[in-house]
């Protein structure tokens, strides 16, 4: 489903944030990326619904090879959610609003069908009484399942999270990570940016590491935790388990 | 004396009604005309086709640097002899809208650079054409941001039609001017013409007020 190649890429001439990535991502696969601050998390995966160009090697996601020219990378993106650490919630808009919006005008959905499935799924993400909120309203908890809930509503193929719960009050991941693992549990295919070990240990098929633009380490969590194969990883994982 | 030039100018009250009218339409189309091409020259502005972008940064440059009257010189003295022929009320919207257009046009280019990123990546990552975005997404936030300095722009508008009195056009200014002619109280005439202007820019004043705060309030 998503397909990296010795894929590099720069920032400017000097900053080489992805160095020679290797990935592939099977269909209904769920893989955790972790990493320290820097490493290239958020361009990794912002790479994967073109937000970000790379300069070499070869990014295949659904078929559709993101390096070739005039790639039509509108059509890629209606097939990839994307999840936000800030939510991105559209301020002006209700929380239906900001699920139908795109349904409605990217997929041309009528606005009776868009609302219905709107509705559905907010219902399913536990706001249906919030339906009618400016995200002002809302938690971050809440507006993070909004923001869930919008993605979804495009009937995504592939959903990227980068940190979906780094931004939120400890009492309110709980509510956030829920929502992702039965989403992981109904077969959909992943790539969450997180440091929730917790959630890697639920519902991960691959953990992978991350360290200066490089995959370190990547393997199934049984053995990722169990016992990691490189000292940066130990490390790392030392820090982010124990707090 | 006074109260008698008070009395004498009771009879120019429909001259003085006819000045502010004047004024309010001078005002009102320019800003209409003004405020769709602002529009435009700001989504070029904040564009990404980079050398539009600096043509019109240009344009803007050029007449927000130079004195308005001048301006409305050129387009009444200047423009028929290229060939332009306009009565003084064009050629006094045609200043009034230009001017308008410009700082309108600046006013939106930095509300639309100040709507965070973070909505443009969203839009984008769900498909959106940059049309769209721009429509559904970016434009009411930015103008929801500069809605105070646009009511502000408003007002600068109404003040700055009294110039175009210069090329003759009867507005509450230049009544004035008529007025005075006839009963010799520059402080009195002005006072009332001064008054005039206020009574349409002070709910604007008032409203702008009440935005900002809105504005912040929002923010929080
Ligand atoms: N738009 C940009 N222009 C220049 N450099 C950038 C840009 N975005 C990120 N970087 C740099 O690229 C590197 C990788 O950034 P990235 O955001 O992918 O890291 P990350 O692993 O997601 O970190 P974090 O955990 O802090 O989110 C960092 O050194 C960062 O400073
Ligand atoms: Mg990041």
């Amino acid at each position: 489903m998503i397909r990296f190649q010795g894929l590099n890429k720069w920032f400017g001439n000097a900053l080489h944030v992805l160095k020679d990535i290797d990935l592939d991502v099977a269909k209904g696969e769920v893989v955790v990326v972790c990493g320290p601050s820097g490493s290239g998390k958020s361009t990794l995966i912002r790479c994967v619904n073109g937000l970000e160009p790379f300069q070499k090697g070869s990014l295949t996601v659904d078929g559709v090879d993101l390096g070739a020219k005039g790639v039509a990378l509108r059509d890629l993106r209606m097939e990839v959610g994307f999840v936000f650490q800030q939510f991105n919630l559209y301020p002006h808009k209700t929380a239906l609003e900001n699920v139908t919006l795109a349904p409605i005008h990217v997929r041309g959905l009528s606005k009776t069908e868009a609302v219905e499935r709107g509705e559905a799924l907010l219902a399913k993400v536990g706001l249906a009484d919030r339906m009618n909120n400016y995200p002002s309203q809302l938690s971050g908890g809440q507006q993070q399942r909004v923001a869930i809930a919008r993605s979804l509503c495009m009937q995504p193929k592939i959903m990227l999270f980068d940190e979906p719960t780094s931004a939120l009050d400890p009492e309110m991941i709980t509510e956030v990570l829920d929502v992702m693992v039965s989403l992981a549990k109904e077969g959909m295919t992943m790539m969450v940016v997180t440091h929730e070990m917790g959630f890697a240990r639920k519902v991960a098929h691959r953990v992978v590491f991350m360290d200066q633009g490089a995959i370190v380490e990547s393997g199934e969590p049984a053995s990722f935790f169990g016992n990691p194969t490189h000292d940066r990883t130990r490390d790392f994982l030392s820090k982010v388990l124990h707090h | 004396m006074f109260w008698f030039q008070v009395e004498r100018l009771l009879n120019y009250w429909p001259l003085l009604l006819k000045g502010l009218g004047m004024t309010v339409s001078l005002s009102l189309i320019s800003l209409l005309i003004g405020g769709v091409i602002g529009l435009l020259f700001g989504i070029i502005r904040a564009g990404r086709i980079r050398w539009l972008s600096f043509v019109v940064g240009l344009y803007i440059d050029l007449f927000r640097g130079t004195p308005f009257l001048v301006q409305v010189f050129i387009c009444f003295f200047i423009l028929p002899s290229v060939g332009i022929e306009l009565s003084a009320f064009s050629a006094g919207v045609l200043a009034l809208s230009n001017l308008s257009a410009c700082f309108i046009g600046e006013i939106v280019a930095s509300g639309i650079k100040a709507v965070p990123r973070g909505q443009s990546e969203a839009a984008l990552s769900s498909g959106f054409r940059h049309w769209q975005q721009l429509r559904l997404i970016i434009l009411p936030q930015a103008l929801r941001i500069v809605r105070p300095s646009l009511v502000g722009q408003f007002i600068l508008l109404v003040k700055d039609s009294s110039v175009i009195s210069a090329i003759g056009i009867m507005d509450l200014t230049r009544s004035g001017w008529m007025i005075v002619q006839n009963i010799p109280n520059g402080l009195l005439i002005f006072g009332v013409v001064g008054v005039g202007y206020f009574i349409i820019c002070y709910p604007m004043i008032f409203l702008a007020r009440r935005m900002e705060r809105r504005n912040q309030s929002s923010l929080l």
